[in-house]
């Protein structure tokens, strides 16, 4: 009934692990360690290119806190989202890629090699692959920051537990939401999904488990404007978009699914991103600096599952290789003020 | 039937390999009314058992009253993650799921007895005048906890003047209600301040400074 997670690979020292890396630089730095990250590892790995992948906090990325992922390919029985992560990992750690625990702070895109800092080192790469995923999405709604961890959550495994018994409101109709409304019923009596729309945008799939799940009640066409509570949650003020009336529903806790944002802040003048924050992949995921690529969630808009990040992950490393292999180290420099003439 | 299976088991060897100096782990257990008391104890020993320079001490809660109240054990299970010295370095509940990383973490740390921290946090934490104890609050299945702990476990083995416990919610209900716990990480900083979510160093040092001072917190 225990399982037991060994997610820590190397903690980052100070100073960092290993004194020569300060000299050396790396063939490719993957920033971020989500499916996009891990599987760009993999591949870059198994090309023998000299790999650090800085994995961020929270090794994994998004399915490190799903419950159950159903749609990857090889798994017909469905895997645990931190199992599917932790795999990831260790795949990747298999062919030697380095792998560190720790966020990329600060990145130089205009120097050669290119410097990526995190709080208490810094790493030099002829390429970088960027795949730092996306973050949930807050409604931006007044109480929503006042009770986060007393009653506002993101994290539906994390804080399931707490609500057992009790009644709570899920924001959003997309897969996140709908899953993880299901996988409340495990704990809460009832479960209230609240969406802006007259329809789910989930995977049908999902959509049938939740309708068929005697403890999940739609709300529709409604959208939150406050979370209301004293010490805790008790509920929240809802607007239907259609008729304008506004309600309370009585509720002790919210979940809020209603979206994810890019990752891209450390990014902002060094990548060219779309109005959204998504950082532009012009072609075979090539940002708009050569020798820097793109991968998974912080790049797609539309798709974002495990696959696909995984997908373009693999799709990033090749391309990072042929890169290294078509303008040898002396060559990039050249390489580059030439193509940047054109841009 | 080993709680570790071959593959994890393998990992913590190989983690444990280039410990700086000697562990131990003191275990608080109790033959009756603890759910997770010998499971705790077992996963401590199959810990212990892979690296010869952690050692397992087991503890029975209330013959050894003594002993608890020495390394200041309220609750079981415990465990002590004791190096040269005691930093009060503590675990309340199974360390299970993602807090298994907390574990290993604790044990690398305190047999280094260098926390890293930043120059700043250093500073500011040697110049702590008055004790402070942290309570991180998680469950097994929460991805951002480790982060905390992993963090409050560093203050602790930083300054003599704070200790630091993981503590697993869901095995601890009444501590969850009185803490108001309704998500995770949650930490709770002498009684009076709480933190939400797994903040950076600058963010915890910052409400450990506010407890201490005594500033009430916006509710």
């Amino acid at each position: 009934m225990f399982d037991f997670k060994l997610t820590q690979p190397q903690q980052e020292k100070h100073p960092p692990i290993d004194v020569e890396q300060e000299g050396q630089i790396f063939d490719l730095v993957i920033i971020g360690g989500g499916p996009a990250g891990l599987t760009a590892a993999l591949y870059a790995s198994r090309a023998r290119l000299k790999t650090l992948v800085l994995i961020g906090s929270i090794p994994g990325g998004q399915p490190a806190n799903t419950d159950i992922v159903e749609n990857y390919p090889g798994f017909p029985d469905g895997v645990g989202g931190p199992e599917l992560a932790d795999l990831f990992r260790r795949q990747a750690e298999r062919f030697d890629a380095q792998v560190v625990q720790s966020e990329a702070t600060e990145v130089d895109f205009s120097s050669r090699p290119f410097i990526i800092r995190t709080h208490t080192s810094s790493y030099r790469a002829y390429t970088v692959i960027v795949a730092t995923g996306a973050v949930p999405r807050r409604m931006g709604v007044p109480g929503e920051d006042r009770f986060y961890g007393r009653g506002v959550s993101f994290c539906a495994t994390c804080d399931g537990f707490f609500y057992r018994d009790k009644k709570v409101v899920v924001i959003g109709g997309g897969d996140s939401a709908v899953a993880e409304g299901i996988f409340l019923t495990r704990f809460a009596q009832e479960v209230i999904i609240v969406h802006r729309r007259d329809e789910l945008r989930a995977t049908k799939i999902y959509q049938e488990r939740a309708f068929a799940n005697p403890k999940i009640k739609f709300v529709w066409d409604t959208v939150v404007e406050e979370v209301l509570g004293d010490q805790t949650v008790t509920g929240v003020r809802a607007r239907n978009v259609k008729t304008g009336e506004t309600s309370i529903i009585d509720s002790d806790g919210v979940f809020v699914y209603v979206g994810m944002d890019p990752k891209t802040e450390v990014f902002a003048g060094q990548l060219e991103l779309d109005e959204w924050g998504y950082i532009v992949s012009t072609h075979r995921q090539q940002t708009n600096v050569p020798g820097v690529f793109v991968a998974g969630d912080v790049q797609d808009p539309l798709y974002r599952q495990v696959v696909v990040a995984a997908g373009t992950g693999a799709i990033a490393a090749m391309e990072a290789e042929k890169f290294l292999g078509e303008y040898p180290q002396s060559e990039i420099d050249k390489v580059v003020s030439s193509s940047s003439d054109h841009c | 039937m080993p709680l570790l299976n071959d593959e994890i088991a393998g990992q913590v060897k190989e983690q444990l390999e280039t410990l700086a100096g000697p562990v131990r782990l003191v275990v608080f257990t109790q033959t009756f009314e603890c759910e997770y008391c010998a499971e705790n104890r077992q996963l401590v020993e199959e810990v212990a058992n892979l690296s010869d320079q952690v050692t397992a001490e087991v503890y029975n809660f209330v013959a050894d009253k003594e002993k608890a109240e020495e390394l200041e054990i309220d609750k079981i299970p415990a465990i002590a993650v004791i190096g040269a010295e005691d930093y009060g370095v503590r675990f309340y509940g199974i360390p299970a799921g993602y807090e298994f990383t907390s574990l290993i973490h604790a044990i690398q740390a305190v047999a280094a007895g260098e926390p890293e921290l930043s120059e700043e946090g250093l500073q500011a934490l040697a110049e702590l005048a008055d004790p402070v104890h942290m309570q991180v609050f998680v469950t097994p299945t929460c991805p951002y906890c480790p982060q905390s702990v992993v963090l409050a476990h560093q203050m602790a083995i930083a300054s003599p003047m704070v200790r630091a416990d993981m503590v697993e919610a869901t095995e601890f209900p009444h501590l969850s209600m009185k803490y108001q716990v309704m998500g995770v990480p949650r930490t709770v900083i002498n009684e009076t301040t709480h933190v939400e979510g797994a903040v950076p160093e600058p963010m915890l040092l910052e409400k450990l400074q506010e407890a201490l001072a005594g500033i009430p917190e916006q509710v």
